[in-house]
Protein backbone atom coordinates (compact mmCIF):
# COMPACT_ATOMS: atom_id res chain seq x y z
CA UNK A 1 0.00 0.00 0.00
CA UNK A 2 2.72 2.43 0.78
CA UNK A 3 4.57 0.94 -2.35
CA UNK A 4 1.10 2.31 -4.31
CA UNK A 5 0.60 5.51 -2.52
CA UNK A 6 4.03 6.62 -3.45
CA UNK A 7 3.77 5.51 -7.08
CA UNK A 8 0.24 7.37 -7.80
CA UNK A 9 2.13 10.65 -5.69
CA UNK A 10 5.01 10.43 -8.24
CA UNK A 11 3.37 9.84 -10.95
CA UNK A 12 0.74 12.60 -10.99
CA UNK A 13 4.01 14.88 -10.45
CA UNK A 14 5.42 13.43 -13.13
CA UNK A 15 2.46 13.69 -15.99
CA UNK A 16 1.53 17.30 -13.90
CA UNK A 17 3.16 20.82 -14.45
CA UNK A 18 5.30 19.79 -11.24
CA UNK A 19 7.59 17.16 -13.22
CA UNK A 20 11.41 17.43 -12.85
CA UNK A 21 12.02 19.50 -15.97
CA UNK A 22 9.75 22.27 -14.65
CA UNK A 23 11.56 22.36 -11.05
CA UNK A 24 15.37 22.22 -12.23
CA UNK A 25 14.36 24.68 -14.91
CA UNK A 26 12.91 27.18 -11.93
CA UNK A 27 15.90 26.45 -9.67
CA UNK A 28 18.32 27.17 -12.77
CA UNK A 29 16.70 30.47 -13.84
CA UNK A 30 16.43 31.46 -10.23
CA UNK A 31 20.18 31.60 -9.59
CA UNK A 32 20.69 32.91 -13.14
CA UNK A 33 19.51 35.68 -11.57
CA UNK A 34 22.62 36.28 -9.75
CA UNK A 35 25.00 37.30 -12.53
CA UNK A 36 22.67 40.11 -13.27
CA UNK A 37 22.19 41.83 -9.79
CA UNK A 38 25.56 41.29 -8.58
CA UNK A 39 29.24 42.23 -10.70
CA UNK A 40 30.84 38.61 -11.71
CA UNK A 41 34.36 39.78 -11.04
CA UNK A 42 34.15 40.20 -7.40
CA UNK A 43 34.66 36.92 -5.06
CA UNK A 44 30.88 37.84 -3.62
CA UNK A 45 29.15 35.73 -6.43
CA UNK A 46 30.15 32.52 -4.51
CA UNK A 47 28.61 33.80 -1.59
CA UNK A 48 25.88 35.09 -2.88
CA UNK A 49 25.17 31.90 -5.20
CA UNK A 50 25.82 29.42 -1.42
CA UNK A 51 22.79 31.87 0.11
CA UNK A 52 20.52 31.06 -3.37
CA UNK A 53 20.70 27.76 -3.37
CA UNK A 54 18.71 27.82 -0.19
CA UNK A 55 15.94 30.48 -1.06
CA UNK A 56 15.84 28.33 -4.33
CA UNK A 57 14.84 25.15 -2.91
CA UNK A 58 12.74 27.17 -0.06
CA UNK A 59 10.64 29.11 -3.33
CA UNK A 60 10.12 26.01 -4.94
CA UNK A 61 8.70 24.11 -1.90
CA UNK A 62 6.90 27.38 -1.29
CA UNK A 63 5.14 27.40 -4.42
CA UNK A 64 4.77 23.74 -3.89
CA UNK A 65 2.24 24.58 -0.79
CA UNK A 66 -0.95 24.60 -2.48
CA UNK A 67 -1.11 21.33 -3.80
CA UNK A 68 1.08 18.91 -1.22
CA UNK A 69 -2.69 17.70 -0.01
CA UNK A 70 -4.77 20.22 -1.02
CA UNK A 71 -5.29 18.79 -4.71
CA UNK A 72 -6.26 15.03 -3.09
CA UNK A 73 -8.50 16.73 -0.74
CA UNK A 74 -10.21 19.28 -3.28
CA UNK A 75 -10.69 16.07 -5.74
CA UNK A 76 -11.85 13.95 -2.80
CA UNK A 77 -9.19 10.96 -3.31
CA UNK A 78 -7.73 11.92 0.09
CA UNK A 79 -11.51 10.50 1.55
CA UNK A 80 -10.78 7.14 -0.13
CA UNK A 81 -6.93 7.23 1.06
CA UNK A 82 -8.40 7.73 4.70
CA UNK A 83 -10.78 4.74 4.04
CA UNK A 84 -8.49 2.54 3.15
CA UNK A 85 -7.25 1.79 7.02
CA UNK A 86 -3.42 2.75 5.80
CA UNK A 87 -1.73 4.28 9.17
CA UNK A 88 -1.68 7.86 9.07
CA UNK A 89 2.36 7.61 9.11
CA UNK A 90 2.73 5.33 5.98
CA UNK A 91 0.45 8.40 4.41
CA UNK A 92 2.67 11.18 5.89
CA UNK A 93 5.89 8.88 4.99
CA UNK A 94 4.88 8.37 1.24
CA UNK A 95 3.90 12.45 0.94
CA UNK A 96 7.67 13.12 2.50
CA UNK A 97 9.33 10.59 0.38
CA UNK A 98 7.30 11.60 -3.05
CA UNK A 99 7.66 15.54 -1.81
CA UNK A 100 11.07 15.17 -1.39
CA UNK A 101 11.91 13.39 -4.87
CA UNK A 102 9.50 15.78 -6.67
CA UNK A 103 11.12 19.11 -5.38
CA UNK A 104 14.09 18.42 -4.00
CA UNK A 105 16.17 15.62 -5.73
CA UNK A 106 16.08 17.90 -9.31
CA UNK A 107 17.79 20.38 -7.44
CA UNK A 108 20.42 18.01 -5.64
CA UNK A 109 21.59 16.88 -8.47
CA UNK A 110 21.37 20.26 -10.34
CA UNK A 111 23.65 22.19 -7.82
CA UNK A 112 26.93 20.06 -8.79
CA UNK A 113 26.55 20.60 -12.23
CA UNK A 114 26.40 24.36 -12.21
CA UNK A 115 28.63 25.32 -9.46
CA UNK A 116 31.50 25.58 -11.41
CA UNK A 117 30.08 28.52 -13.32
CA UNK A 118 29.76 30.29 -9.79
CA UNK A 119 33.37 29.99 -9.45
CA UNK A 120 32.93 26.99 -6.19
CA UNK A 121 36.15 24.60 -5.90
CA UNK A 122 35.57 20.85 -6.14
CA UNK A 123 35.65 20.30 -2.12
CA UNK A 124 33.02 23.29 -2.09
CA UNK A 125 31.15 22.07 -3.94
CA UNK A 126 30.79 18.70 -2.34
CA UNK A 127 30.03 20.39 1.02
CA UNK A 128 27.48 22.76 -0.32
CA UNK A 129 25.64 19.46 -1.79
CA UNK A 130 26.05 17.23 1.21
CA UNK A 131 24.52 20.57 3.10
CA UNK A 132 21.28 20.50 0.59
CA UNK A 133 21.16 17.26 1.25
CA UNK A 134 21.02 16.96 4.45
CA UNK A 135 18.88 19.67 4.78
CA UNK A 136 16.11 19.19 2.43
CA UNK A 137 14.53 16.49 4.25
CA UNK A 138 13.64 18.57 6.75
CA UNK A 139 12.36 21.44 4.97
CA UNK A 140 10.09 19.27 2.97
CA UNK A 141 8.72 17.51 6.18
CA UNK A 142 7.63 21.01 7.61
CA UNK A 143 5.95 22.01 4.32
CA UNK A 144 4.28 19.17 4.60
CA UNK A 145 3.49 19.16 7.89
CA UNK A 146 2.07 23.07 7.99
CA UNK A 147 0.13 21.88 4.45
CA UNK A 148 -1.46 18.92 6.57
CA UNK A 149 -2.83 21.36 8.68
CA UNK A 150 -4.25 23.71 6.81
CA UNK A 151 -5.32 21.99 4.01
CA UNK A 152 -8.96 23.51 3.89
CA UNK A 153 -7.82 26.88 2.98
CA UNK A 154 -7.80 26.96 -0.90
CA UNK A 155 -5.88 29.76 -2.48
CA UNK A 156 -3.86 31.07 0.78
CA UNK A 157 -0.47 30.69 -0.49
CA UNK A 158 0.70 34.02 1.19
CA UNK A 159 -0.34 32.62 4.82
CA UNK A 160 1.03 29.16 4.05
CA UNK A 161 4.65 31.08 3.24
CA UNK A 162 4.41 33.76 6.52
CA UNK A 163 3.78 30.61 8.31
CA UNK A 164 6.48 28.50 6.77
CA UNK A 165 9.13 30.79 6.44
CA UNK A 166 10.28 31.38 9.86
CA UNK A 167 10.39 27.70 10.18
CA UNK A 168 12.82 27.49 7.24
CA UNK A 169 15.11 30.21 8.89
CA UNK A 170 17.21 27.36 10.91
CA UNK A 171 17.87 25.69 7.77
CA UNK A 172 19.15 28.70 6.13
CA UNK A 173 21.42 30.15 8.98
CA UNK A 174 23.26 26.15 9.19
CA UNK A 175 22.74 25.87 5.46
CA UNK A 176 25.29 28.59 4.41
CA UNK A 177 28.11 27.68 6.65
CA UNK A 178 30.34 24.86 5.27
CA UNK A 179 31.04 21.17 7.11
CA UNK A 180 27.78 22.02 9.14
CA UNK A 181 25.53 18.64 7.79
CA UNK A 182 25.52 16.78 11.21
CA UNK A 183 23.52 19.96 12.86
CA UNK A 184 21.28 20.00 9.55
CA UNK A 185 20.49 16.12 9.67
CA UNK A 186 19.84 16.86 13.80
CA UNK A 187 17.42 19.82 12.23
CA UNK A 188 15.73 17.77 9.94
CA UNK A 189 14.98 14.62 12.00
CA UNK A 190 13.42 16.66 14.40
CA UNK A 191 10.98 18.29 11.34
CA UNK A 192 10.66 15.16 10.16
CA UNK A 193 9.42 13.76 13.69
CA UNK A 194 7.40 16.96 14.61
CA UNK A 195 5.83 16.99 11.19
CA UNK A 196 4.78 13.49 11.65
CA UNK A 197 2.66 14.66 14.31
CA UNK A 198 1.47 17.64 12.72
CA UNK A 199 0.04 15.71 9.63
CA UNK A 200 -1.47 12.65 11.33
CA UNK A 201 -3.15 15.44 13.22
CA UNK A 202 -4.34 17.61 10.29
CA UNK A 203 -5.26 14.35 8.83
CA UNK A 204 -7.39 13.32 11.82
CA UNK A 205 -9.13 16.88 11.60
CA UNK A 206 -10.19 16.59 7.97
CA UNK A 207 -11.13 13.18 7.83
CA UNK A 208 -13.86 13.41 10.68
CA UNK B 1 -17.73 22.42 22.03
CA UNK B 2 -18.62 26.59 21.90
CA UNK B 3 -21.79 25.93 24.62
CA UNK B 4 -18.80 24.99 27.26
CA UNK B 5 -17.99 28.36 27.61
CA UNK B 6 -18.19 29.75 31.05
CA UNK B 7 -19.04 33.12 30.77
CA UNK B 8 -19.19 33.77 34.57
CA UNK B 9 -15.80 33.77 35.00
CA UNK B 10 -15.14 36.27 32.28
CA UNK B 11 -18.28 38.46 33.66
CA UNK B 12 -16.75 38.11 36.94
CA UNK B 13 -13.41 39.64 35.59
CA UNK B 14 -15.27 42.31 34.23
CA UNK B 15 -15.68 44.14 37.03
CA UNK B 16 -12.48 44.49 37.91
CA UNK B 17 -11.74 46.38 34.78
CA UNK B 18 -12.05 49.94 36.06
CA UNK B 19 -10.17 48.97 38.88
CA UNK B 20 -6.95 47.41 37.13
CA UNK B 21 -7.26 50.22 34.56
CA UNK B 22 -6.80 53.54 37.27
CA UNK B 23 -3.97 50.50 38.75
CA UNK B 24 -2.12 50.65 35.77
CA UNK B 25 -2.61 54.36 35.34
CA UNK B 26 -0.96 55.47 38.54
CA UNK B 27 1.61 53.03 38.23
CA UNK B 28 2.26 54.53 34.86
CA UNK B 29 2.48 57.75 36.58
CA UNK B 30 4.43 56.76 38.93
CA UNK B 31 7.37 54.51 36.80
CA UNK B 32 6.96 57.60 34.83
CA UNK B 33 8.29 60.06 37.67
CA UNK B 34 10.42 57.43 38.95
CA UNK B 35 11.93 56.88 35.39
CA UNK B 36 12.63 60.67 33.50
CA UNK B 37 12.89 63.10 36.38
CA UNK B 38 14.09 60.71 39.75
CA UNK B 39 16.44 58.55 38.36
CA UNK B 40 20.12 59.75 37.09
CA UNK B 41 20.96 59.87 33.87
CA UNK B 42 23.60 57.10 32.87
CA UNK B 43 27.29 58.76 32.84
CA UNK B 44 28.47 57.50 29.19
CA UNK B 45 24.57 57.42 27.43
CA UNK B 46 23.22 60.54 28.61
CA UNK B 47 19.62 60.85 29.08
CA UNK B 48 19.23 58.55 26.00
CA UNK B 49 19.48 55.20 28.52
CA UNK B 50 16.05 56.30 29.82
CA UNK B 51 14.19 54.85 27.40
CA UNK B 52 15.41 51.70 28.66
CA UNK B 53 12.31 51.94 31.20
CA UNK B 54 9.93 51.06 28.04
CA UNK B 55 11.95 48.55 26.07
CA UNK B 56 13.44 46.50 28.61
CA UNK B 57 9.72 45.46 30.21
CA UNK B 58 8.29 45.33 26.28
CA UNK B 59 10.98 43.05 25.38
CA UNK B 60 10.30 40.80 28.17
CA UNK B 61 6.39 40.76 28.00
CA UNK B 62 7.17 39.84 24.49
CA UNK B 63 8.31 36.75 25.15
CA UNK B 64 6.39 36.06 28.54
CA UNK B 65 3.08 36.47 26.32
CA UNK B 66 4.76 34.02 23.25
CA UNK B 67 5.25 31.17 26.17
CA UNK B 68 1.22 31.83 27.46
CA UNK B 69 0.09 31.13 24.26
CA UNK B 70 2.54 28.00 23.62
CA UNK B 71 1.37 27.15 27.32
CA UNK B 72 -2.52 27.73 26.46
CA UNK B 73 -2.04 25.37 23.34
CA UNK B 74 -0.60 22.68 25.45
CA UNK B 75 -3.75 22.79 27.70
CA UNK B 76 -6.02 22.92 24.68
CA UNK B 77 -4.91 19.59 24.22
CA UNK B 78 -5.38 18.29 27.12
CA UNK B 79 -8.82 20.53 28.56
CA UNK B 80 -10.33 21.02 25.33
CA UNK B 81 -11.84 23.92 27.31
CA UNK B 82 -12.71 27.26 24.30
CA UNK B 83 -11.90 29.30 26.56
CA UNK B 84 -7.84 28.55 26.44
CA UNK B 85 -8.23 28.82 22.81
CA UNK B 86 -9.43 32.42 23.16
CA UNK B 87 -7.25 32.70 25.73
CA UNK B 88 -4.16 32.50 23.14
CA UNK B 89 -6.19 34.56 20.63
CA UNK B 90 -6.64 37.37 22.88
CA UNK B 91 -3.05 36.93 23.56
CA UNK B 92 -1.62 37.26 20.45
CA UNK B 93 -1.90 40.60 19.19
CA UNK B 94 -0.79 42.08 22.72
CA UNK B 95 2.22 40.27 22.26
CA UNK B 96 2.59 41.17 18.66
CA UNK B 97 2.25 44.87 20.34
CA UNK B 98 4.91 44.41 23.10
CA UNK B 99 6.84 43.17 20.41
CA UNK B 100 6.77 45.70 18.21
CA UNK B 101 7.34 48.58 20.76
CA UNK B 102 10.65 46.80 21.76
CA UNK B 103 12.04 47.04 18.37
CA UNK B 104 10.87 50.34 17.82
CA UNK B 105 12.11 51.49 21.16
CA UNK B 106 15.37 49.79 20.30
CA UNK B 107 16.08 50.82 17.17
CA UNK B 108 15.61 54.67 18.59
CA UNK B 109 17.89 53.89 21.38
CA UNK B 110 20.57 51.95 19.05
CA UNK B 111 20.77 55.32 17.12
CA UNK B 112 22.56 57.58 19.54
CA UNK B 113 24.61 54.53 21.39
CA UNK B 114 25.81 52.18 18.47
CA UNK B 115 25.36 54.97 15.75
CA UNK B 116 22.91 52.60 13.40
CA UNK B 117 19.33 51.99 13.82
CA UNK B 118 19.45 48.49 12.63
CA UNK B 119 22.27 45.55 13.18
CA UNK B 120 22.22 42.11 11.95
CA UNK B 121 22.21 41.22 15.66
CA UNK B 122 21.54 37.88 17.10
CA UNK B 123 19.25 39.51 19.46
CA UNK B 124 17.78 41.84 17.03
CA UNK B 125 17.05 38.88 14.57
CA UNK B 126 15.21 36.80 17.12
CA UNK B 127 13.12 39.61 17.85
CA UNK B 128 12.01 40.33 14.62
CA UNK B 129 11.27 36.87 13.71
CA UNK B 130 9.54 36.41 16.69
CA UNK B 131 7.08 39.10 15.65
CA UNK B 132 6.40 37.38 12.25
CA UNK B 133 5.50 34.39 14.46
CA UNK B 134 2.85 36.85 16.25
CA UNK B 135 1.75 37.71 12.97
CA UNK B 136 1.63 34.28 11.75
CA UNK B 137 -0.42 33.20 14.17
CA UNK B 138 -3.03 35.99 14.30
CA UNK B 139 -3.32 35.60 10.45
CA UNK B 140 -4.31 32.43 10.78
CA UNK B 141 -7.15 32.91 13.51
CA UNK B 142 -7.91 35.98 10.83
CA UNK B 143 -8.22 33.45 7.69
CA UNK B 144 -10.05 30.54 9.03
CA UNK B 145 -14.09 31.33 9.06
CA UNK B 146 -15.02 28.47 11.28
CA UNK B 147 -13.52 29.21 14.65
CA UNK B 148 -13.71 25.86 16.03
CA UNK B 149 -11.50 24.27 13.37
CA UNK B 150 -9.00 27.60 13.84
CA UNK B 151 -9.14 26.99 17.57
CA UNK B 152 -7.99 23.26 16.67
CA UNK B 153 -5.02 24.54 14.08
CA UNK B 154 -4.21 27.35 15.77
CA UNK B 155 -2.96 25.43 18.94
CA UNK B 156 -0.77 22.92 16.60
CA UNK B 157 0.75 26.29 15.47
CA UNK B 158 1.07 27.54 18.91
CA UNK B 159 3.49 25.26 19.81
CA UNK B 160 4.84 23.95 16.64
CA UNK B 161 6.26 27.56 16.75
CA UNK B 162 7.66 27.63 20.29
CA UNK B 163 9.43 24.95 19.39
CA UNK B 164 11.20 27.10 16.69
CA UNK B 165 11.89 30.06 19.02
CA UNK B 166 14.99 28.16 21.08
CA UNK B 167 15.96 26.53 17.87
CA UNK B 168 16.09 30.22 16.22
CA UNK B 169 17.46 31.68 19.27
CA UNK B 170 20.15 29.34 19.13
CA UNK B 171 21.42 29.12 15.39
CA UNK B 172 21.16 33.06 15.22
CA UNK B 173 23.64 33.31 18.04
CA UNK B 174 25.88 30.69 16.54
CA UNK B 175 25.28 32.55 12.85
CA UNK B 176 26.19 35.66 14.67
CA UNK B 177 29.30 35.07 16.34
CA UNK B 178 31.06 33.91 13.37
CA UNK B 179 30.02 36.77 11.10
CA UNK B 180 30.06 40.25 13.75
CA UNK B 181 31.40 39.63 17.03
CA UNK B 182 31.79 43.00 17.97
CA UNK B 183 28.41 44.84 18.66
CA UNK B 184 27.65 42.24 20.97
CA UNK B 185 29.45 43.44 23.96
CA UNK B 186 27.77 46.90 23.47
CA UNK B 187 24.04 45.05 23.73
CA UNK B 188 24.87 43.57 27.43
CA UNK B 189 22.96 45.13 29.95
CA UNK B 190 25.86 47.45 32.46
CA UNK B 191 25.67 45.88 35.66
CA UNK B 192 22.53 48.15 37.06
CA UNK B 193 21.91 50.08 39.69
CA UNK B 194 19.57 50.20 42.49
CA UNK B 195 18.71 53.88 41.31
CA UNK B 196 17.88 52.74 37.95
CA UNK B 197 16.02 49.10 39.14
CA UNK B 198 13.63 50.86 41.34
CA UNK B 199 11.97 52.23 38.28
CA UNK B 200 12.60 49.49 35.75
CA UNK B 201 10.67 47.08 38.41
CA UNK B 202 7.79 50.01 38.86
CA UNK B 203 7.66 50.38 34.57
CA UNK B 204 7.24 46.22 34.57
CA UNK B 205 4.62 46.26 37.04
CA UNK B 206 3.05 48.58 35.19
CA UNK B 207 3.22 46.50 31.93
CA UNK B 208 2.17 43.44 33.69
CA UNK B 209 -1.21 45.47 34.73
CA UNK B 210 -1.56 47.03 31.01
CA UNK B 211 -1.16 43.55 29.84
CA UNK B 212 -3.92 42.03 32.14
CA UNK B 213 -6.56 44.59 32.03
CA UNK B 214 -6.09 44.17 27.88
CA UNK B 215 -6.39 40.54 28.22
CA UNK B 216 -9.67 40.75 30.24
CA UNK B 217 -11.17 43.23 27.72
CA UNK B 218 -10.18 41.40 24.93
CA UNK B 219 -10.91 37.99 25.85
CA UNK B 220 -14.53 39.26 26.75
CA UNK B 221 -14.72 40.80 23.50
CA UNK B 222 -14.21 37.77 21.80
CA UNK B 223 -16.44 35.87 24.39
CA UNK B 224 -19.34 37.68 23.32
CA UNK B 225 -18.62 37.71 19.69
CA UNK B 226 -18.50 33.88 19.76
CA UNK B 227 -21.77 33.49 21.67
CA UNK B 228 -23.51 35.97 19.41
CA UNK B 229 -22.10 34.04 16.21
CA UNK B 230 -23.66 31.08 17.90
CA UNK B 231 -27.45 32.44 18.09
CA UNK B 232 -26.75 33.31 14.77
CA UNK B 233 -26.58 30.16 13.33
CA UNK B 234 -28.59 28.04 15.89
Amino acid sequence: MFKNLLLRDLRLAYYSSSNFIYIGSFFILVTILIPFVINTETEGLKSVFQGLIWVGLALALLLALDRIFSSDFDDGNLDIILRMKVSYEKIYLSKLLSVWITYCLPIVIIVPLISTAFNLTINETIFVTINLFCGSFGMAATAIGINALLMGLKRMIYLKSIIVIPLYIPFMIFGVEQGSWPVLSALSMIAVVVASFATSYGLRLYGE
Amino acid sequence: MISKIRPAIIEKADGYIPLLLSFTIITFFVGLYFSLIESPADYIQGDSMRIMYIHVPSAWFSLMIYTLIALSSVFWFILRNPLLSLAGRSLAPIGAMFTFLALITGSIWGKPTWGTWWAWDARLTSMLILFFLYLAYILLWHSISNKDNASKIAAALGIIGFINIPIIKFSVDWWNTLHQPATISKLSTPSIDVSMLIPLLIMTLAFGLFLVSLFIIRIRILSLELRINRKMIY
